[in-house]
Formats: C-alpha cells, sequence, structure tokens
C-alpha cells in the first residue's frame, strides 16, 4: 500500500515538473483566439497546428542544418581529440597526469559568456570570423573536450589495467592494445558521452549569438530568440518552432536515458 | 624539450601523445584567451582599429570605469541573489526528490530519469517555455497561483523590476533541480543500509536519522553539489536572454550577462573584459574547491 501511495506522490510531482514541456506542445495545438483567453484552456479545443507553416516561414531548415554541421564538427572534433586523452589520463597516473586532470576540471568551469570577450577579439583580429561555423566549432570545442574528457575517463577507468599489460606481454604495440583491446570494451560510455557532446553542441547558444553576423550561417537558437524579439506575441509560432527543434533531442533522451543517467553519474562524482 | 620528455616513462609515450593533443588544444583555445582577457582588461581596446597585441596601456582605469557605472551596485546584489538563491532551493528541492525516488515503488529509477528531460533541453528553449508560462496577461503561472489562493492579483514577472529576478532564478532552479537530484541520489545510495537498521534499533526516529546520519555522511556529496551548482549557475547565459536581457532597468542584470552585453552589445570591450576577469576568478575559485573536494574520494 505504502508503495502506491509513494508512486502517486512521485507521480504528481514529476507531472508538475514536465508541465513546462507539456505546455509547450499543447500550445502548439492552439488556434489564436484560444492562446490569449485567460483563464488559459489545459487541452486545446479546436486543434490545428502550423507545423509546415512555421518550419518554411522561420527558414528552418538553414537554421537547423548551421545547427547540425556545427554539432557535427564539434562531435567530431571533441571525439578524436578527447578520445585519447581521457583514456590516457586514466592510464598513466603521475603527477603529471594529476596536474592535467585538474586543469581540465578547472577549465571546464570557465564560462562561455565569460571566454567569449577575448575569443571574440583575438578572432576578429585572426581574420576567423569570415569561416563563422568553423569559429564556432573551435570556440565550443574549449566547452565540450573538458566535459567529455571528464566523462569519458570514468569509463576507461573501469577498464581492468591487466588487460592492457596482458596486450602488451603478448607484443602489441601500445597503440595496438589500445584500439584493439580498450577502445572496444569503452565503447558503450564513448557513445553516451559523444551524444551529450552532440546535444550540447546542437543548443549551443552564447558562441553562435556571438560569433556569427551573417544570418545565412546562423543556428536554431539564435532563430528563436530572433523570432522572439520579432514577434512577442505569437506565441503558437514560437513554440510550434521550439517543439520542431527540442522533438528529435527529447526523442534521442528517452532512447538512451537509462544509459545517460549511469554515465553522468560516473563522470560526475567518480 | 627532449629532457622534459625522457622523465616520462618510456613505455607511456604513446599516452603521453595521446593526451598532449588535447591539452595543447585547451591551452592554445581555452587557457590563452584566458590570458588574453586579463589583458585586454588592462587596455585600452578599440575595435574599429586594426587587431594589435599591444593597445594603449590603461592600468586599472577599465576597472574603475565598471565599477562607478550606477548599475555596478545592482549587478553585484542581483549576482549574488542569483547564485545563492538558486542554489538553495535547488540543493533543497533536489535532496527531497532524491530521497523521494531513493524509496521503493514502482517505476521509480524511470521516472526519476524523466526529470533529466529539464536537463538536456538546450537552455534558450527553456527560457522562452517559461517566458510564456510568466506571460502576466494570460500566463498560466498567474492563473495557477491565483486558483490556489497565493496570489489576489496578476504579477508582471517580466516586466516588473521587483519580480524580474526571481522570475529568472525560478527557471534557473527549474533547470538545475535534475543535475542535483541525480548527484545526490548516488551519495544517498551510497550510504551503508545497516547504518539505519541499527539506528532504528536504539529507536531513532526518521528525523533523528535523517540529521544523524543521512545529513553527515552526505556532506562531501552535499560539498560538489553546492560547488558545481554555483559553477552552473555563474553560467547561465541563455535563460537570461530568452526571459529579461537584464532588464527592465538592469533589475535582472547579472555579471555574467553584462560583461556579454557591453563587450558584444556595446562594444565596451575593455569594460567587459574587465568585469569577465572579475568573475572568472570567482569561478576559479569556486572550481578548485569543487575539484579538491572530489578529489578526496577519487582514486587517483
Amino acid at each position: 500500500m505504502k508503495r502506491y501511495v509513494l508512486m502517486v506522490i512521485a507521480l504528481i510531482v514529476t507531472a508538475v515538473y514536465l508541465f513546462p514541456l507539456y505546455w509547450m506542445y499543447i500550445t502548439v495545438f492552439k488556434s489564436a483566439a484560444e492562446m490569449f483567453q485567460f483563464p488559459p484552456t489545459f487541452w486545446p479545443q479546436q486543434a490545428e497546428s502550423h507545423l509546415r507553416q512555421v518550419f518554411e516561414e522561420r527558414n528552418m531548415a538553414r537554421f537547423l542544418w548551421n545547427s547540425l554541421l556545427i554539432a557535427c564538427g564539434t562531435t567530431g572534433v571533441t571525439l578524436l581529440v578527447g578520445t585519447g586523452a581521457a583514456y590516457a589520463l586514466a592510464q598513466v597516473q603521475n603527477r603529471w597526469t594529476s596536474a592535467a586532470i585538474f586543469a581540465v576540471l578547472v577549465l571546464q568551469a570557465l564560462p562561455s559568456s565569460l571566454m567569449v570577450t577575448p575569443i571574440f577579439t583575438a578572432f576578429k583580429g585572426l581574420g576567423l570570423l569570415e569561416t563563422p561555423r568553423f569559429a564556432v566549432v573551435i570556440a565550443q570545442i574549449t566547452k565540450t573536450l573538458p566535459f567529455y574528457i571528464v566523462l569519458c575517463r570514468a569509463s576507461f577507468v573501469q577498464v581492468p589495467r591487466e588487460l592492457r599489460d596482458a596486450a602488451l606481454v603478448d607484443g602489441a604495440s601500445p597503440m595496438r592494445a589500445f584500439f584493439g583491446v580498450i577502445l572496444p570494451l569503452a565503447v558503450n560510455g564513448i557513445l553516451v558521452s559523444a551524444i551529450l557532446v552532440f546535444l550540447q553542441s546542437f543548443g549551443e547558444y552564447v558562441y553562435a549569438r556571438s560569433l556569427i553576423l551573417d544570418d545565412q550561417y546562423q543556428t536554431a537558437t539564435v532563430g528563436l530568440s530572433a523570432f522572439v524579439g520579432a514577434t512577442k506575441t505569437d506565441w503558437i509560432g514560437i513554440m510550434t518552432y521550439s517543439a520542431i527543434f527540442v522533438t528529435p533531442i527529447l526523442i534521442a533522451f528517452m532512447l538512451l536515458q537509462r544509459k545517460i543517467v549511469a554515465g553522468l553519474t560516473a563522470g560526475a562524482l567518480k | 624539450m627532449n629532457k622534459l620528455l625522457s622523465r616520462f616513462p618510456r613505455e607511456n609515450g604513446f599516452e603521453i601523445t595521446l593526451a598532449g593533443f588535447a591539452l595543447l588544444y585547451l591551452l592554445l583555445f581555452a587557457g590563452l584567451p584566458l590570458l588574453y582577457n586579463i589583458v585586454l582588461s588592462f587596455q585600452q581596446v578599440d575595435l574599429m582599429e586594426p587587431a594589435t597585441l599591444l593597445r594603449p596601456f590603461a592600468g586599472l582605469a577599465n576597472y574603475r570605469d565598471v565599477f562607478s557605472r550606477p548599475e555596478a551596485g545592482q549587478v553585484l546584489s542581483n549576482t549574488l541573489q542569483f547564485v545563492g538563491l538558486s542554489l538553495l532551493f535547488q540543493v533543497v528541492i533536489g535532496f527531497l526528490l532524491a530521497m523521494l525516488f531513493l524509496q521503493d515503488f514502482p517505476l521509480a529509477t524511470f521516472m526519476r530519469g524523466l526529470f533529466l528531460a529539464g536537463w538536456i533541453m538546450p537552455g534558450l528553449v527553456v527560457g522562452v517555455i517559461w517566458k510564456l508560462l510568466f506571460a502576466g496577461d494570460y500566463g498560466v503561472l498567474n492563473h495557477v497561483l491565483t486558483q490556489m489562493g497565493i496570489l489576489h492579483s496578476k504579477i508582471f514577472w517580466l516586466s516588473d523590476p521587483q519580480w524580474s529576478l526571481y522570475a529568472v532564478i525560478i527557471a534557473n532552479v527549474w533547470l538545475g533541480v535534475p543535475f542535483n537530484m541525480l548527484l545526490l541520489s548516488v551519495g544517498l545510495a551510497a550510504i551503508p543500509a545497516d547504518l539505519y537498521e541499527a539506528a532504528e534499533l536504539d529507536g531513532a526516529n526518521a528525523w533523528q536519522r535523517f540529521w544523524g546520519i543521512t545529513l553527515p555522511m552526505m556532506k562531501s556529496t552535499l560539498g560538489a553539489v553546492v560547488s558545481l551548482g554555483a559553477i552552473m549557475t555563474m553560467q547561465q547565459f541563455d535563460l537570461l536572454a530568452a526571459l529579461t536581457q537584464g532588464g527592465p532597468a538592469n533589475s535582472s542584470q547579472v555579471a555574467q550577462y553584462w560583461s556579454w552585453q557591453l563587450s558584444l552589445q556595446t562594444f565596451e570591450v575593455s569594460a567587459g573584459s574587465a568585469v569577465a576577469t572579475l568573475m572568472m576568478v570567482l569561478v576559479l575559485i569556486v572550481a578548485v574547491i569543487y575539484v579538491r573536494s572530489t578529489r578526496n574520494e577519487r582514486m587517483v
């Protein structure tokens, strides 16, 4: 009995917490007249939707494409550079690597909104703002790389050391031991961390807003904030935009929920 | 350089190379900008002039300029309130939820996982949704609060200078709760069950068990969660951009947003970098505390 009382309480709490998401989705289906009613309706009276219209009018295809490119670039480089580093920092344990881990953890804390001042000034001087999406990728990696290394390192730590030693005794080079033995065992942790990096970069805002001056290269987040700034009251359109933008993220999250939870807790506390 | 390399054990050469790439990248694109920001804050920066490293030296003029602005006091107090109140509510709500979901009932882990949906959403979208919830005339928050008898008249959350900062804090708490809950759950789950059993045998009630066992055992986790929460709150930008943009009349302005506005909207890079430097010092102090507090349990 007590178990079911607790479950009902938990259900209510979860529903209250997720209410903002619910509100976004039902606003998508409200009619213009219903939108500004007070008291508001909690279920659309005459459901209609403008998915296609908003998608086309707000140029969402181009914005999403730019976000996708930036997210792919960021994730690709982070994976390529970060995986080896995460492995090395898990494998080798001495004063130097402790210092390196310390530096990585501290760098993870630097807010983009503060780093963007020197990065903007320097990139402008170096001419990097001519290739704005590339500039955002470079800047965003400074944020995702430490995050990825910390998360991934935790899954490399779980691979028993003896496996590498055995491979070395068998005559494998350190490189073969890494690619042939250890990497396949850590592939789960790598994938989850990479997906988190991807989702984070897909929704990135500060660097895109600051470093991309040409609308043509702008990302979905900046497109959304421009939309909000331009209309202020077309909430149905704004929520439709938001829903189109975040639904893939939420689906990816739902599919991987269990693994994401496990990966996050391992990286942050252990 | 060779001398330095030879200090490493030979068999780790491959691993050192791997780590080297990442560290070099971070040094170039995070370490150098960090230093460059400090340099900028002591220079007179004019973005219209061709870029050079050597600009006129300004001494402490930029810092004096920032502090002499009329909004400086308000920004300072807002930043403290923003971080302090966000932390307080995130940790308390996160703790309560963590304890709830640690009980044994059907779907507990699944529902706890659902909370992270809030964490995975782009901050800007969360801000935009909250902007709709906060709407003064037709907003659902005003409706619910009046129905519950908490409010008697509508609050204009985002355009009333008395409320704007608190509106941003509410949205930020919503965003931060899942992560807090998750980390606190891990800490709670690690407390040995026999401690509670022994205390129960000795006749301690639930309240006494909480103060006598749970809280003391959670001390290091709480330390990590609080410092991590402080870091994430000081990083918060997207919510501010979506909700109030620091307004009305700087009533919800905080340091990290102010720095960005100065540098990238009014192009006063000197002032912006001075604010950024001050704020970074604060973030780095908290980061060092965080790393050292988790390091004690770390198996390094």
